[in-house]
């Protein structure tokens, strides 16, 4: 195996720094929450920013930054285009950032009618763009998806990059996961779930702990046709999934 | 742990890489020494190889066995694991599987004569078996290799070939899909030069290695000529993952049920000839 | 072999004593009608009546997951280690079908080269069939294919007559196992109450597809280019789920993980499915099952086509778990009917 070439061996470990955009911060918590982990990441990596944690700040490159959230205005995309020149790898991390995530409904409204409701009438004071994902604005190299973030997937992610190989999400239904968890099946339980159409990756995380999937990782890229078989079998309507879909996947349509 | 664990066909044999040379832009070349000893493998066979921490990708040996002592492997950058070993070089070492699949029918052709046709990345295989023959030239009647290639400078082994070339006991033609301002060679796909080749259809063997789009035209143009289907000879590309006939991947839609790592990678055309893809 | 009682008060002695030398495993409701097959200590955790569990027992034979080696690539030369690791299991209450599912994948892994990940795990498993007196739902094609009658792949065979079980016999292990227990042997009355159960199902259990099985061969190798397949191609969901809850399917994956010191990690093997787009596909991009249409004609053909030449027999054991966990309402006796009707 070629070993001189990977950058860990260095005496320097790579400086790591993670961002926040529009998001609830709740992917930088899962990190936190590494319980064990945390301590095998931090022999891995420098953490040289980290909001939620650590309160210093860095002002060389970067080689790996982990941006969380969506884009929302014109600051924002400015910011975002500036950490993207000083880090040689970036991450999307989190449904917001990789997908637009529920930040995303904003682009199912006029954006005036959104500013109104939300600042008042002096919304024209404050800045506002239709949400974009992360690489709407700059170009990332690595995704994560999910609301929040898979841990494990986090893991094999930032191996991958300190590795400079690449990462690819799954692109299978969570099913293909979660029958190997050996899940009753939601919609056996007469709920409507999103696994058929989302992107596996998260080993149906959701419905292990007794939850639907909420299609937080985003559609797979080649779905089912026709859906009508699909949720025909539980006397469901096409629409009631697609306005499911909505919750996380509306930026999929792109920025009006 | 049982010795049926350790000595299983997962085991994984070390093995060093000795030389090394970019060939092209997406095509490099390994000479790759096992610690063990001889790889042991006849033309046509492939091994997998592992980059520890990475996976597994089947690579077709492209040394004769009458090469001894290391073989040779022609890796194109394709995929995660193909990219990744073009930053390797001599010294490193990785994890070889195998050899695996059903080699070129050499008994079979011994006394016959030989018509090559390779497409691309496809004179990879087929070199194992060329230089093979070349080796024991005196086993076989008349050797034709026809070589087709997109571009000149996607030319694979040019050194080499250029020894062929010379050679008084091979016919060797060379046609390019586009050509390059200092090419004075054919122009034209590799089909356009099999009407010229003379062929005995009682005792010749044609062995086509190309990428899957190449074999149904030059497969033609073979029939055109009498060839007999079983006189066919052809290397079908899967994905092997276990090389044991078991993990599924390299199944051949065939009515046979042929797996392409422990039934193939060679194929007579009569044999594979009702596949849904070639 | 000898035919031995067990009273269904017994049971939970039974199942306790045999608890104490190896870990015993059988199907337990999850709700929902759905089952799995779980460690149990005690026969009250135990679901007697129950339709096909969600997996198979083949998580036993061929887990889901299943490390294979382990290595350290912190010094130039690799350094690697075969990975093996496998308890005593009894599987109890196995079905007809899922016995058959068995024997299948016993063929597969014996053949040569021999996976001995396989053989080493499964002479582990002690196993204790289970008879179904009737069908478990609609969706099972068990007499279609013949396996409504135990055939044998078992240690042990328990009937269901009422009051008590009778066990049947099948291997010196097995016989050793009811002697340890002292279970007595069935008596005359016993077995003539066994052949009444066998001959009673004769009438429950039917041809479920009005199909001659002996004519599926024939069928499949006219139906190639049916129309059928298209159809399935149009509904599938490339979800996987038919080929993991198959019983027979043992297609897998095999992927290095490396851990976070980037110097050591692990060769593991997963289970894969034929269904999923990148199955077949080549690292130059050539994928050669492209339409989903291709690939569930590729899983039937891997049911009723292609292992009878090599094995002799169907690989699909009627258990209609396919069936059952279809989002898609791809529906396996309908499937064979409409390509039997094609081929007319």
């Amino acid at each position: 195996m070629k070993t001189e070439k990977q950058p860990v061996k260095t005496a320097a470990k790579p400086k790591v720094a993670f961002f926040d955009f529009a998001c609830c911060e709740g992917c930088q918590l899962q990190i936190t929450n590494f319980g064990e982990l945390l301590l095998d990441v931090l022999g891995a990596v420098d953490v040289v920013e980290f909001r939620e944690a650590i309160s210093e700040k860095w002002d060389g490159d970067y080689d790996v930054v982990f941006i969380e959230g969506s884009i929302g205005d014109h600051h924002a995309e400015e910011r975002l285009k500036k950490i993207r020149a000083r880090a040689k790898v970036l991450i999307a991390y989190g449904s917001c950032a990789t997908t637009g995530g529920v930040n995303g409904m904003k682009n199912s409204f006029e954006l005036d009618e959104i500013r109104q409701s939300v600042y008042g009438k002096d919304y024209k004071l404050f800045d506002s763009t239709p949400t974009k994902r992360v690489d709407q604005v700059v170009k990332v190299d690595y995704y994560i998806n999910g609301c929040p973030i898979y841990i494990p997937e986090l893991v094999e992610v930032l191996k991958c990059a300190l590795r400079g190989l690449p990462y690819s999400v799954p692109d299978n239904p969570v099913c293909a996961e979660c029958k190997l968890n050996e899940n009753v099946c939601m919609y056996e339980r007469g709920l409507a779930c999103l696994g058929p159409w989302t992107k596996a990756g998260c080993n149906s995380w959701c419905v292990n702990n007794g939850n639907i999937c909420y299609g937080c990782r985003g559609e797979v890229t080649n779905p089912a046709k026709n859906a009508n078989d699909v949720i025909g079998k539980y006397n469901l309507k096409p629409e009631l999934i697609k306005a499911k879909f909505d919750m996380y996947n509306k930026c999929k349509e792109g920025v009006k | 742990m049982t010795e049926e664990i350790k000595n299983s066909n997962w085991k994984l044999r070390k093995g060093q890489i000795i030389a090394a040379k970019q060939m092209t832009a997406t095509e490099k070349w390994f000479d790759i020494k096992l610690e063990d000893g001889d790889l042991d493998h006849e033309p046509g066979q492939f091994v997998q190889v592992e980059l520890y921490g990475i996976g597994e990708a089947p690579i077709s040996v492209c040394s004769s066995p009458t090469k001894r002592g290391s073989f040779e492997l022609t890796v194109r950058a394709a995929g995660r694991l193909t990219k990744h070993m073009h930053s390797m070089g001599v010294g490193d070492w990785l994890g070889i599987r195998g050899p695996f699949g059903k080699p070129f029918p050499v008994k079979l052709m011994t006394g016959n004569d030989l018509l090559f046709v390779a497409g691309g990345l496809g004179i990879a295989p087929l070199r194992s078996l060329i230089n093979y023959v070349i080796d024991n030239r005196r086993e076989f009647g008349k050797v034709d290799i026809l070589l087709g290639c997109k571009t000149p400078t996607d030319m694979l082994f040019g050194d080499e070939i250029k020894t062929w070339e010379k050679r008084l006991d091979v016919n060797f033609s060379c046609t390019v899909d586009r050509t390059a301002p200092d090419w004075k060679g054919n122009v034209g796909l590799i089909t356009s030069l099999i009407p010229g080749v003379t062929i005995n259809p009682e005792k010749t063997f044609g062995v086509v290695v190309g990428p899957p789009i190449m074999y149904k035209f030059v497969i033609a143009e073979l029939l055109k000529k009498n060839l007999p289907e079983r006189q066919i000879i052809l290397s079908l590309e899967r994905h092997m993952k276990c090389g044991m006939g078991k993990c599924g991947h390299c199944q051949i839609d065939h009515p046979k049920n042929y797996y392409c790592c422990k039934d193939g990678p060679t194929f007579t055309y009569e044999e594979v000839k009702e596949s849904k893809k070639l | 072999m000898n035919y031995h009682i067990l009273k269904k008060t017994e049971l939970d002695g039974f199942v306790k004593k045999l608890a104490k030398t190896m870990k015993v495993c059988a199907p337990v409701a999850k709700g929902h009608n759905n089952f799995a097959f779980e460690e149990v200590t005690s026969a009250g955790e135990i679901a007697l009546s129950y339709i096909p569990t969600i997996l198979p027992p083949k998580k036993y034979f061929m887990p889901p997951r299943e490390k294979m080696l382990d290595f350290d690539i912190s010094e130039g030369k690799p350094k690697d280690t075969a990975s093996f690791d496998s308890e005593k299991i009894a599987l109890f209450g196995v079905h007809t079908c899922d016995l058959a599912g068995i024997q299948c994948l016993n063929m597969v892994f014996s053949e040569k080269p021999r996976d001995y990940n396989y053989i080493l795990r499964k002479e582990n498993v002690f196993i204790i069939g289970l008879e179904c007196n009737g069908y478990c739902d609609t969706h099972a094609s068990c007499a279609l294919v013949g396996n409504h009658y135990p055939n044998g792949g078992y240690d042990l065979f328990f009937t269901d007559l009422g009051e008590k079980f009778i066990i049947h016999v099948g291997t010196q292990k097995g016989e050793e196992l009811v002697e340890g227990m002292g279970l007595e042997k069935a008596s005359p009355a016993d077995l003539s109450a066994l052949d009444k159960v066998r001959e009673g199902k004769k009438k429950t259990f039917q041809n479920e597809i009005g199909v001659d099985p002996k004519s599926l061969p024939a069928i499949f190798a006219k139906g190639v280019d049916s129309k059928v397949w298209t159809d399935l191609g149009a509904k599938c969901v490339s979800c996987g789920n038919c080929t993991n809850v198959c019983p027979t399917c043992y297609c897998f994956d095999m992927a290095d993980t490396i851990n976070l010191d980037l110097k050591t990690g692990s060769r593991n093997r997963t289970w894969d499915s034929c269904q999923f787009e990148t199955f077949a596909t080549v690292a130059g991009g050539e994928n050669f099952r492209e339409e989903r249409g291709a690939r569930q004609r590729h899983r039937f053909y891997r049911k009723f086509k292609y292992p009878l030449d090599k094995f002799y027999r169907a690989f699909c054991t009627g258990c209609g778990r396919c069936t059952r966990t279809c989002m898609a309402k791809i529906n396996l006796k309908d499937t064979l009917r409409a390509l039997a009707a094609e081929s007319k």
